[in-house]
């Protein structure tokens, strides 16, 4: 996690909100380092997190996480982290083979299935169980973190399909469960026209039903060594004033700086 | 205006208050259930898109009984098996029998949050025949619907938008507390007023609107006196009476006048001649092009 993005949103693993809904977006840019820091974090809080990696390995994240000092496969091991590796599990999928028990997770891959409901109902299993099982660790608050959601478009899944199933997780662990959803949806400048399949109509409408938005977008002028590009963040929450603020960002090796524009140390 | 609308206890019909992912308009939705609440009225809401508490706060608290909250927001689909009200449900018939089935106050509001939701699982021309059904059934004397303009295509918008009495759209201002709506009233004689005002919608959902917001000294300055650009300057701009008249008497050069026109008509002496000896290959018309040109 990213000590300085978390003094920036006011919180940190011992003291954060719950029930939100963070809908980071990229348009440009890659805001994947901001899923390193949200499933670094949580796992420092002590949360029970299910992790939808649709995009990447599961060792991918764990390299990473190394560096951010978290340990996946400890994690996945004591049973706080259930990540569903979509990647592995669809040639099986795909090709006919009944043996997991993701496969159900994954019914969006056979067509005609259009919804999303069999994803949805492996979420609800891994967050729903309380910690009772494992004796002596309780965990917190339950976390959905989803990498991403703009390549079930790419999968041929509708829009719909797509906001029917965050409807349901935000019902189910944000408000039911109090525990909080990070979704990523990544989109191309190109789909600027009003398409109702495209990843820009997802991310208007996801807007409309997040707490807090993260836009992390290139820089306007081009590419740059010491500033890799700039975050909007976005306070939407209910009763909170409709807040914007803009900072500029570059990614190290072990973590990311935050930094309000124009006060890049390579600038200043 | 946008007060006497929502708190209008007149005629009734169909209010849609449109908003963006800029800024939302649940706010204007609360104010609108809340003084439907104060009239005594009883408040259907079917609510897709956010839980039953969020709606409920700050709700006057002597008739929160008359409110009647549907949630369609926990299973709308019946995923979960523990549906309320599902999205298929959402037809005149169904809504009518909800509405009737509660004790009857004064007369029912019913609330949709929102028609955004609805119209992903049923076709607009669906929508737009139970809504107006449901606005001539008489069960319900008000509806009050939330739709999210940037959602839909501009068409859908305005075909949902043409049942409705009352039209409200909300949109931002930068970087600003309040936000402007505009509002279309279409009354029974036909008449359309339409109004923009600036609005919060306050903690405890009372409604404050300026009517214009003062932009800050530019308004002021035009009323100031013309300041003379000509004082206060270390060298000399004003003009005595004498040069005045001389400036006055200088001919522009490009000014097309009597003298100069007389002067180019005349045949200059001297002034060179042109022999033109044509080839075979020219084509030389002896006729004179500018005959036609009346000097």
């Amino acid at each position: 996690m990213f000590p300085e993005l978390n003094s920036i949103l006011s919180s940190s693993p011992e003291n954060f909100t719950e029930g939100e809904f963070i809908l980071l977006s990229d348009r440009q840019a890659d805001a994947s380092f901001l899923i390193h820091h949200y499933l670094t974090f949580y796992l420092r809080a002590r949360c029970r997190v299910c992790f939808l990696g649709l995009v990447q390995s599961f060792s991918h994240y764990s390299v990473v996480s190394q560096r951010l000092g978290v340990n996946l496969t400890q994690a996945k091991e004591k049973g706080q982290l259930v990540f569903l590796e979509a990647l592995k599990a669809s040639p099986g999928v795909l090709l006919g083979d009944e043996s997991s028990d993701k496969t159900a997770a994954l019914d969006y891959l056979r067509s005609p299935c259009p919804e999303l409901r069999g994803l949805y109902e492996f979420v609800w299993n891994s967050l729903s169980r309380a910690g009772g099982e494992d004796a002596a660790e309780s965990w917190g608050p339950p976390v959905l973190i989803i990498d991403d959601l703009s390549v079930l478009l790419s999968l041929g899944v509708s829009a719909g399909a797509i906001l029917d199933f965050t409807h349901y997780c935000q019902a189910t662990i944000c408000s039911q469960l109090q525990g909080s959803m990070i979704a990523l949806v990544r989109c191309d400048d190109e789909e600027y026209d009003e398409d109702e399949e495209s990843s820009n109509y997802l991310l208007k409408a996801l807007s409309h039903q997040c707490s807090l938005s993260l836009r992390v977008e290139g820089l306007s002028t081009g590419y740059c060594r010491d500033i890799h590009g700039q975050v909007e963040i976005w306070w939407r929450g209910r009763g909170m004033k409709n807040q914007r603020k803009i900072f500029q960002y570059k990614v190290h090796d072990k973590g990311a700086s935050f930094f309000a524009p124009g006060t890049s140390r390579a600038v200043l | 205006m946008l007060t006497e609308v929502l708190q209008g206890s007149d005629s009734g019909g169909i209010v849609i208050i449109r908003d963006t992912s800029s800024y939302s308009g649940r706010d204007l939705l609360k104010y609108c259930i809340n003084c439907a609440l104060k009239r005594e009225e009883d408040v259907h809401v079917l609510g897709f898109e956010v839980p039953e508490q969020e709606l409920r706060s700050e709700l006057d608290s002597n008739n929160k009984h008359l409110f009647h909250f549907h949630n369609a927001y926990s299973d709308p689909l019946g995923w979960r098996k523990q549906s309320s009200f599902t999205v298929e449900q959402f037809s005149a018939e169904n809504i009518t029998r909800l509405v009737r089935e509660t004790k009857h106050a004064k007369a029912s509001v019913l609330v949709i949050d929102s028609l955004s939701w609805i119209e992903r699982h049923h076709n607009p021309v669906a929508i737009c025949q139970q809504l107006h059904k449901l606005k001539k059934g008489g069960a319900i004397r008000t509806i009050c619907c939330l739709l999210h303009m940037d959602l839909h295509q501009q068409g859908i918008v305005e075909s949902i938008c043409h049942l409705a009495n009352t039209v409200i759209t909300v949109t931002a201002v930068n970087n600003a507390l309040y936000a402007e709506a505009k509002t279309t009233h279409r009354k029974k004689s036909g008449k359309v007023m339409q109004e923009e005002e600036f609005f919060t919608v306050m903690e405890n959902l009372s409604l404050s609107i300026e009517k214009r917001p003062s932009q800050s000294g530019h308004a002021q300055v035009h009323s100031d006196a013309k300041v003379d650009p000509a004082s206060n300057l270390t060298f000399n701009l004003r003009l005595s009476e004498v040069e005045r008249e001389a400036k006055e008497k200088v001919a522009l050069p490009f000014v097309f006048s009597q003298e100069k026109k007389s002067a180019l008509l005349k045949k200059g002496q001297g002034s060179g001649r042109i022999i033109y000896e044509p080839d075979a290959n020219d084509d030389f018309d002896e006729e004179d092009p500018d005959d036609d040109l009346d000097i």
